[in-house]
Parts: structure tokens; sequence; C-alpha cells
């Protein structure tokens, strides 16, 4: 029982960590209506800026953490400049394509700077885990798991009740009618993706805390593509719901059902649950419910 | 597009592929350079043809399910690996004769593209991609994860050589000829379905899914259809390729390869056969370009090793799709039909 309750935590604060990666995809769908397929890759590059600053760099973790997120948002910052400023009002087609083309592009730029060596990441979070009764709760998903209820509930606020989040919604919602209300459609897409890109890093840090860092890492990406989409590609404070459901089943299933059958349904899981939410109900949990049908 | 002036008088006439004499002339010089290609040119230049003539099948399959129907699809590699699957195993196991085993493999690749392409039917645009992504993710867990008697998990599944009537198309240049002869029914019938009406529903629904609607088309059927039709090539195009690698694995069918096929039709040009067919060949000679420059650059930075080939492609390819989509979003086709056009009238601007 003891076992089957700390699975449970363990794939619930598994998931928090999924839906931060995830809220990365929300913040540049949410202000800039461009779904950003390369969101993994954030992940990785975020990564290796930290990896650069503490041990090749050998600043201390209170310099290097804020040096990367500043790092980090000027990478974002340079991608929308040069690829996605030119697509503003474009179709869905050409932003989706552009984003793949970026999903492979920087996978190639990641491989082609740092190569396919594993290096050792810095230890971010404590290594020791939190010991409750019999239980075990690994400390970088427990602290991360804290960063990421906060960092939601911010980010909520923010685009739900601020004037300048507001105003990103609008761009989300149409480009053209946004940039004609006299809304900066440029200044909010920049502002997404130097905010995804920060958030991705933030996700690198918990992840791959103590941990080794190749470039393989950047799967997370799509493991979190089924969280965005079950809350709902619009709804911030959905993802923490979401992404806790969707740690647990995939918890539970590596856990007791693996075994029986001998595969590792567990990492498949997240994607069923994608599928079914995509044909049950398109707009995920708490989406706008905005999704054409034909 | 023709000229003003020049405007079909039949049925017939305007549904015709081969509109002038000189496109006669072409089309057959092209077949003859193509059927002799073996005896002019050396083994490695008929390897990559192979190559060429495997993706011209998948990439026309693509560029009628995005290209015509606008479906957004990036499984069609594990479309491919379904078909790869299917006839390696069907050839391996019962050794049935590949003239059954390829249009078998394109079947089952159609089926699997039919359930996929009916999520279709309740959504589009990027959730969409998003469906096409799960079903390679769902193609290679159920590889790496069936039993392996059943699709060799992650060992692969080597296949018997391509035999008829006694003779085996073992080699470079038999198998051309065996490639030569699918890709040119595949694309002749691509010629045939997309000025069909089926085609033309395709072409509707890409351009408006309401009006099309309207106009008495069946939205959701044809957008099925389109991934069926697609699937179906990258089946019979995954069949070739296994009997051309003579195995199958499962890393011969990531989201990178489906990339690599979009990349295709975006650089050709969306909505063209012909486009699809000049992609591959520009594609292809990058890829073929940077496998053979990038050991040369590896030995002088030593520390990537072979990675640098797959790091290579991805960042060219990578930047070619961001490119095309930004500076020239409907291929270089269209780019062609300007330039002839502009040559017919000139010296007036229209």
């Amino acid at each position: 029982m003891v076992y089957f309750i700390n699975d449970i935590i363990t794939g619930a604060l598994i998931g928090l960590l999924y839906s931060l990666v995830a809220m990365g995809f929300v913040v540049i769908y949410r202000a800039s209506k461009v779904f950003n397929f390369a969101q993994g890759e954030l992940v990785i590059i975020g990564g290796f800026i930290v990896w650069f600053t503490t041990m090749q760099a050998g600043l201390s973790l209170w310099l290097s953490i804020p040096i990367s997120l500043v790092l980090a948002g000027l990478v974002g910052y340079a991608i929308e400049r040069i690829f996605l400023t030119k697509l503003i009002g474009e179709s869905v087609f050409s932003m989706v394509m552009v984003t793949v083309g970026l999903l492979i592009l920087l996978r190639g730029l990641v491989l082609l700077v740092f190569g396919p060596a594993v290096r050792p990441f810095p230890i971010i979070f404590p290594l020791k885990p939190l010991f409750l009764g019999d239980m075990l709760i690994p400390m970088n998903l427990l602290m991360g798991g804290i960063i990421t209820i906060v960092a939601a509930v911010g980010l909520s606020w923010f685009f739900n009740r601020t004037r300048s989040g507001l105003r990103m919604t609008a761009v989300a919602e149409d480009h053209v009618v946004a940039s004609s209300m006299g809304i900066s459609v440029k200044g909010s897409i920049a502002f997404a993706w130097v905010l995804g890109a920060i958030l991705s890093t933030i996700g690198a840090m918990i992840f791959l805390s103590g941990k080794s860092l190749t470039f393989l890492a950047s799967d997370i990406g799509f493991a979190a593509l089924p969280v965005a989409l079950f809350a709902g590609l619009e709804s911030i404070g959905g993802l923490i719901l979401a992404g806790i459901i969707i740690g647990i089943a995939q918890s539970l299933t590596t856990n007791y059902l693996d075994p029986l059958i001998g595969g590792s349904l567990g990492s498949v899981v997240p994607y069923i649950i994608m599928l079914a939410i995509l044909l049950i109900r398109p707009t995920g949990l708490f989406g706008w419910r905005t999704i054409e049908r034909v | 597009m023709d000229p003003s002036g020049i405007f079909p008088t039949s049925y017939r006439s305007d549904r015709r592929i081969i509109r002038t004499r000189w496109q006669v002339l072409a089309l057959v010089l092209f077949m003859a350079l193509l059927l002799l290609a073996p005896y002019l040119v050396s083994g490695r230049i008929i390897a990559i043809l192979n190559m060429m003539m495997i993706s011209a099948v998948i990439a026309v399959g693509l560029q009628i399910c995005t290209g015509y129907a606008g479906q957004i699809n990036l499984g069609q590699a594990a479309f491919m690996g379904v078909g790869a699957y299917t006839a390696s195993i069907l050839a391996s196991k019962t050794g049935l004769t590949f003239l059954l085993t390829i249009p078998l493999a394109g079947l089952s690749a159609a089926l699997f593209g039919f359930l996929f392409g009916l999520t279709a039917a309740r959504i589009k645009g990027f959730y969409l991609a998003l469906t096409t992504i799960a079903a390679q993710f769902l193609f290679h867990f159920a590889v790496l994860n069936l039993p392996s008697t059943w699709m060799g998990g992650s060992n692969g599944i080597t296949v018997p050589p391509a035999e008829l009537f006694g003779l085996r198309f073992v080699g470079e240049t038999a198998q051309f000829y065996m490639n030569f002869a699918v890709t040119a029914i595949m694309v002749a019938g691509a010629f045939g379905i997309v000025r069909s009406r089926f085609g033309r529903a395709f072409v509707a629904v890409r351009d408006d899914d309401v009006a099309a609607g309207i106009m008495g088309i069946n939205v959701a059927a044809t957008k099925a259809n389109a991934f069926l039709i697609g699937a179906f090539y990258a089946g019979v195009g995954g069949a070739l390729w296994a009997y051309l690698i003579r195995f199958v694995g499962v890393d011969q069918f990531t989201l990178f390869h489906s990339i690599f096929f979009v990349a295709m039709i975006i650089v050709g040009g969306m909505g063209s056969i012909v486009g699809a067919l000049v992609g591959v060949f520009i594609i292809r000679i990058i890829q073929e370009i940077i496998a053979t420059v990038g050991p040369n650059i590896a030995d002088s930075v030593s520390f990537l090793g072979g990675d640098i080939v797959f790091a290579g492609m991805n960042v060219v390819l990578g930047g070619v799709i961001a490119l095309f989509m930004i500076l020239e979003p409907k291929g270089l086709m269209h780019r062609w039909n300007i330039m002839k056009s502009s040559y017919r009238i000139w010296p007036f601007p229209y």
C-alpha cells in the first residue's frame, strides 16, 4: 500500500514536470497562436546553457541560474526574430511546418555544437530524497512541482487578469484583428518565445538536476505534448490537473501493468490518452471551444 | 495554366495530362534515359536513383494527402514502416511473391492510415499533425513491444530477395528495373487520381472545407480517403524499401524521416505531382552530398564522430524547410510556372 501511494505521488510529481514543459507550449500558443513543436529542443538548449554556465564557465549556482535564464530568453527571442516574425498572419500550415523545421534544425545544431557526448549536469536540487515514513520522494521533482504550481498560478493570473496578458490573448485569437485593435503582434510573439524558452530552461534544471545531459533528453518535449492537449491548449491552470492525471496514469501503468505484459506500455500511455482526447473532446479539459469541426 | 486564348474545347482535352507534342517528346526522352541509366552510369548513381524512386513513391503519396487534400501528415514514415513490415513478414514467413506482397503492403498501410484519417474527420490544422505524430509513436511502440516473433522487435526482420519466374531481383540494376516499374505505375496513378473526381474533391476540401461540404462533397470521407491513398503510396514505397535494403528495423521509420518527406514536398511545391518528384530529387541530392562530405569533415573535427551526417542532415533540411516556408511557401514548381509564363508573355508584364 505504501508503495502504491509512493508511486502515485512520484507519478503526480513527474506529471507536474511535464506540466512545466507543457507550459512552454501553452504560453507560446496563448500569446501567438503558434504551436511550437520544437519545445523539447528548447528544453535541451536550456540544459546546455545551464551546463555551460556552471560546468564550463565555473560560475556558482546563484550566479549561473539567472544568467542561464537570461541567455535562454535571448535564444527564444532570436528564434522568434529569425523565423516567426515573418510568418505573422500566415496559414496554420506554414506555422506548423516552420516549427517542425525548427525541431530538426535545432536538434542538428545542438548535435553539431555539443556533440553526442554524455555530460554531467550540475546538481541544482539536493540529491537526497525526502523520506516520509516508508515513502521516498525525489527532491528535484518535489521542488519542481512547487515551482510548477507557483508558475502556473502566476502565469494564469497574468494572462487572465492583467491588461498586457489579455492583449496577448487577443493575439492568440486572431493576428489580424489584434493588430487592427492596436495590439503589437510582434511584441506579443516575442514575449511568448522568451517566456517559453525560460520555462523550458527551468524544466531542464528540474528534469536533469544531478543526472547526465545528452541531446536525447529533448524527448521530454514529446512526453509533455499530451499534457498540453489534455489541459486544452489555452489553459495554464488546467495544466496542473492534466499533468497530475497523466503522470499518475503513466506511473501506475509502468509499475503495475508493464510487469504483467512485459513491455513498456507506460511510455505510450500519454499518447493513447492524447488520441482519446483528440477524438472525444479536442478542446481538452479547459480549452476554448474554438476548434472548427467539419 | 494555359495562356489566355487557349482553352480546351472538350472535356477530354481539359483532362489531358500531356498537353503538347513537346511534352510527349520530353516524357519519352526522360523515360528512355531512366531505362538506359544502368548502361550509362556507375553503380553508385544507380543506388542513388533507387533511393530516389522509392522516396518518389512515398513523397507522391504525401503530396496527395498534404499537398492536394491539405491534411498535415507527420506520420508518413510510420505508414511506410507498416508497408515495409507487412511486405517483409509476408515474404519471409509465407514466401509470397512480390507481385502480391507489394500491393498487400500498400493495403495494410492504407488501413493503418485510414484509421488515423478518421480522426481528420473531427479535427484539423495542427491538431491533426498531432494525431499523425501519435501514429508515429504508436508504430514504434507496437514494433518494439509486441512479441518479437511477430515483428522482430528491436532486431528487425531480414527480407528474402524478390523473385519472379526463377528470376531473382538481386543487385542494384535488377532492383532498379523493379523499382522503375512500380514507381512509373504509382506516379501515373497519382496523375490519374488528382484529375479524377476524388482529386478535385481533395482540392476543394483543401481550399475551403465548408464550401466543399455545401457543394455536396462528403468532407469527412474525402479527408479519410486522402489519408488512405497517401498511406497506400507510403506502404508500397515501404515494400520497395524492404526489398532494396533486404532488412527492416524500426529505426528506419522515425519522425525525422517523416519530416524529411515533408521537406521534399515543401521544396518541390505543394499541390503538384511533378513538384513532389523535383523535391525528392533535390532533397536526395542534398542528403547524398552531406553523406559524402560529412565523414570527411568528421575526420578533421573528430569529437563529432559518425553523428555529423545525421546532424548535418537535420540542420540543412530544417533550415531548408524554414527558409522555404518564409521565402517561397509555394515551392519551386510555383516559381518555375511564374518563370514560364513571364517568358511566354514577354515583353508584357501580364
